[in-house]
């Protein structure tokens, strides 16, 4: 009993402002719920924000620059129908269903971005606050405190909902005050905010599923990752719309903003979250606390581990999730390839290009593959950062100091990091993009596999870079590490839409994913590409440097 | 005997806030040396400046003939660490961590290891993240004693152990002396430096205030002294007999009890005077180290004290 009282009173002089201690000692399962969830808030005001701001300002940009982009009505009909009938693009975007007003062309163009991003958001913020708090002990001293068993799970999944909710009035709201009428606008900011709401759902199952935050996450992600493959799909095959019914981001893209506006599959996604959530209680009172229902199994009691080896070691699940990606997208995206030649020969502008001269076939099947390239490339990006920042963690949770107390200077103990960094994306896009062009190659198509090959090669010294600015910033400026990640979206949003929405050159030229030149063309320009690659071993020497200098943080 | 850790001068700030501020030490080679302070007063910043992590803004440090900073591979070789707060790998067993730290080093003692597993009550084949804060403790305290270094430096090693394992780890500590090595010991725990240490140092606010072994720290500081008077009539004569004996302090009389504290230059001249009154009863308590302490941090410990 006094045990109780002391651990009581600890919670409540720990989170003095959050009033623990004035919840009654009777209560439910979900007895201080409101108060863990200002407490939540509190914790992530700051770590909410930039994805509100970036998820909710972006449709915003594309929306306001609609009216620059096309003269006449024409041209915008012109480039519904050879864009929004290519398959990548509706494998990557979503179909193009009416690029006419400036409304149904900010929707096509954003919201397989928003609702990937909205989801993540979400996940995210569930596994911070449930699995991921558990492991590092900051839950255990809310839980011995005055709350019901599913508290801190409600807490975590209603902060989720909340902010899938502020999504949806931040789209909505910027898009009217840009001068969009209220219903698409909404629709747009519906179809993210649902994405968000049941993808909370999806991370608080996961949380009981994993032992670790990392684990949970990874879980939540990879349902993330199918849901969006399983709609690409039933955007693209022949006869395959039903696809679309099977996962979340099918039912988000099924309210169709601008063109139909249809809310029921929004209904769906509600249904979705809360039936999710139901079912993660239900699996949190069949756990213990800290453990997942995955049970952790033993190690050996011997092991034979350098730095090498550890290195490989703290990789190797990240490494096998983005090897599976690579090939499994790239192997997707060559069967998607393979069925543009059927689109060529129904879409009269194609014809008249190829009529004229302007393009072969070949040349403008690689165009599009040369799009579906990128997007591997920004996985293989993502790899690259994940790989550098996850050297950073060891140091951040204390066992680098533990570490570096033992025989081994700070270079050998990056050093398999930098190779790894350098090494596992160039092997990602290569292994991608040979995938690519063997299924299309199986499928039929035309395309030269040493070409494709060659063109995701010619990516890598993009990712070599944006590992650099990662271990750049690692070494130098660690507060500051998280602004790889910045960078990266950056790149991707300039490189992905910053054509398309008319960006200056000197613009597009900040993103080392632009420069990229095609290796089809008769004279390719490498120059930009050379750059990138000075550049990228400029900030990895300066990286070292900073970090052989620099005090090891303390904890 | 020669100095394996000297350290003169040494400032280190991080921003705005002086974690030391001119700290000297100095630990010779075969002792236990007790590094004794609350926390935050900068005893983990001294450590990981001796263990090159941080560098220092100002100060000489040495280290068993070398610079830490710039020769951390050599040096390292010779040190083992046990870091205060011991985060491990949630995917690798404590086998596992054992043998990498090991293996960094360049090999360790197996025989031992499997000694120390077993004393320790370790099991090696549970995952980091299952081990409570105590048993990771314990995974960084066998690697470390499981090495061969001459010089240990360990940051308040047992924060989390249990009573009984307490008393394993100053045993094993005893053990890795009487085998010549050298033991720099950061702790607030008083009674485990106080039964460990052969020196201590005190520090405060980034700065040693006191040095030496316990029996010259006690010297310096004043012995309690309580006593029954066996006779009534001499009581009226003890308070100006004893008031005049140089060293005494604090004294007080109630009926025919007597206390007071001396330092050690009037103890001698306070028992005659105790003896010539004629005692019935007597204690004489010397300082302990939360005596001692307490001197330094009087400020904070002094309304806490029960004697």
């Amino acid at each position: 009993m006094t045990g109780r009282h002391a651990a009581i009173r600890t919670a409540g002089t720990q989170t003095s402002r959050t009033p623990l201690t004035r919840i009654a000692l009777t209560g439910t399962p979900l007895t201080g719920t409101l108060a863990l969830l200002r407490h939540a808030l509190r914790l992530d005001r700051w770590k909410l924000l930039p994805w509100l701001l970036v998820i909710g300002i972006f449709p915003t940009v594309s929306y306001s620059v609609y009216g620059s982009l096309f003269s006449t009505p024409l041209e915008a009909k012109a480039l519904q129908l050879s864009l929004g009938t290519n398959p990548a693009f509706s494998l990557l975007f979503g179909p193009a269903t009416d690029l006419g007003t400036a409304a149904g062309f900010t929707a096509w163009r954003v919201q397989m971005f928003g609702m990937f991003f909205a989801a993540l958001m979400a996940v995210f913020t569930v596994t911070r606050h449930t699995r991921a708090a558990e492991e590092s002990g900051r839950a255990e001293l809310l839980d011995s405190g005055v709350v019901g068993r599913h508290a801190r799970l409600a807490s975590a999944v209603v902060l989720a909902w909340l902010a899938s909710a502020a999504v949806t009035v931040l789209v909505g709201v910027a898009l009217m005050v840009a001068g969009s009428e209220p219903v698409p606008a909404f629709a747009l900011g519906s179809a993210f905010g649902g994405m968000g709401l049941a993808f909370a759902g999806v991370a608080a199952v996961t949380a009981q599923l994993g032992s670790t935050g990392r684990t949970a996450n990874t879980l939540a992600a990879t349902v993330l990752g199918v849901s969006y493959l399983l709609r690409g799909l039933g955007d693209t095959l022949d006869d395959s719309e039903w696809l679309l019914w099977t996962s979340p981001m099918g039912w988000a893209e099924k309210i169709r903003p601008a063109s139909e506006n249809e809310l029921r599959p929004l209904l769906l996604l509600l249904a979705a979250a809360l039936m999710l959530a139901v079912l993660a209680a239900w699996l949190e009172s069949r756990r213990d606390f800290g453990m997942g229902l995955i049970a952790p199994r033993g190690g050996p009691a011997r092991g034979r581990l350098g730095t090498w080896g550890l290195t490989a070691r703290l990789n190797r699940g990240a490494f096998l999730t983005w090897a599976v990606v690579f090939v499994a997208l790239g192997s997707v995206y060559g069967l998607v390839a393979t069925t543009m030649s059927g689109i060529f020969n129904d879409n009269p502008f194609v014809k008249q290009m190829i009529a004229f001269r302007l393009a072969t076939e070949e040349q403008l099947l690689f165009a599009f593959v040369e799009v579906l390239l990128l997007v591997l490339a920004f996985i293989g990006g993502v790899f690259g950062i994940q790989v550098v920042l996850r050297f950073h963690t060891e140091e951040d949770e204390g066992r680098a100091e533990w570490m570096l107390s033992a025989p081994l200077s700070r270079l050998s103990y990056v050093g398999p990091t930098v190779v790894l960094a350098a090494v596992g994306p160039a092997v990602g896009m290569a292994a991608g993009s040979a995938a690519l062009a063997t299924s299309a190659r199986l499928a039929g198509s035309e395309l030269d596999t040493a070409k494709v090959v060659f063109q995701g090669l010619a990516e890598v010294p993009a990712l070599w870079l944006a590992a650099a600015v990662a271990l750049f910033l690692v070494g130098l400026a660690p507060r500051a590490r998280a602004g790889a990640w910045l960078l990266l979206v950056y790149w991707l949003l300039l490189t992905m839409f910053g054509p398309v929405l008319k960006a200056p050159d000197w613009l597009l030229g900040t993103s080392p994913f632009h420069v990229v030149p095609n290796v089809m063309e008769s004279n390719p320009d490498w120059l930009p590409v050379a750059w990138t690659l000075l550049l990228a071993v400029g900030l990895l020497l300066a990286g070292l440097a900073g970090y052989r200098r620099r005090d090891l943080a303390s904890r | 005997m020669a100095a394996v850790v000297s350290i003169a001068g040494l400032t280190k700030s991080f921003g705005h806030s002086m974690a030391l501020d001119g700290l000297d030490l100095e630990v010779s080679e075969g002792e236990v040396h007790g590094f004794l302070g609350p926390n935050g007063a900068g005893k983990s910043t001294t450590l990981r400046i001796l263990l090159g992590l941080l560098r220092a803004d100002a100060g000489t440090v040495r280290v068993l003939d070398g610079d830490p900073w710039r020769d951390v591979v050599t040096l390292h070789r010779r040190i083992a660490y046990v870091p205060g707060d011991v985060s491990l790998w949630p995917g690798l067993s404590g086998g596992e961590a054992i043998d990498l730290l090991g293996r960094l080093r360049g090999g360790l003692d197996d025989r031992r290891r499997a000694e120390l597993l077993e004393t320790f009550e370790l099991d090696p084949t549970v995952r980091g993240h299952a081990y409570s804060k105590g048993n990771r403790q314990k995974v960084a305290i066998v690697a470390a004693l499981s090495s061969n270094a001459e010089l240990l430096i360990l940051d308040e090693p047992t924060s989390g152990l249990d009573p009984l394992m307490e008393a394993t780890f100053r045993q094993e500590i005893r053990r890795e002396r009487a085998q010549g090595r050298s033991v720099l010991l950061s702790s607030h725990i008083l009674a485990e430096v106080e039964s460990l240490a052969d020196r201590i140092s005190i520090i405060r606010r980034g700065k040693v205030v006191e040095s030496g072994s316990l029996d010259q720290m006690r010297s310096h500081a004043r012995t309690n002294v309580a006593a029954t008077l066996s006779d009534g009539a001499t009581r009226l004569s003890a308070t100006p007999q004893l008031g005049a004996v140089p060293g005494v302090d604090g004294l007080r009389i109630e009926g025919s009890r007597v206390q007071f504290n001396v330092d050690a230059g009037g103890l001698a001249a306070a028992m005659n005077v105790l003896t010539g009154l004629g005692v019935s009863a007597l204690t004489v308590t010397p300082p302990s180290l939360e005596d001692l302490f307490l001197q330094h941090y009087g400020e904070r410990g002094g309304q806490g004290r029960t004697q």
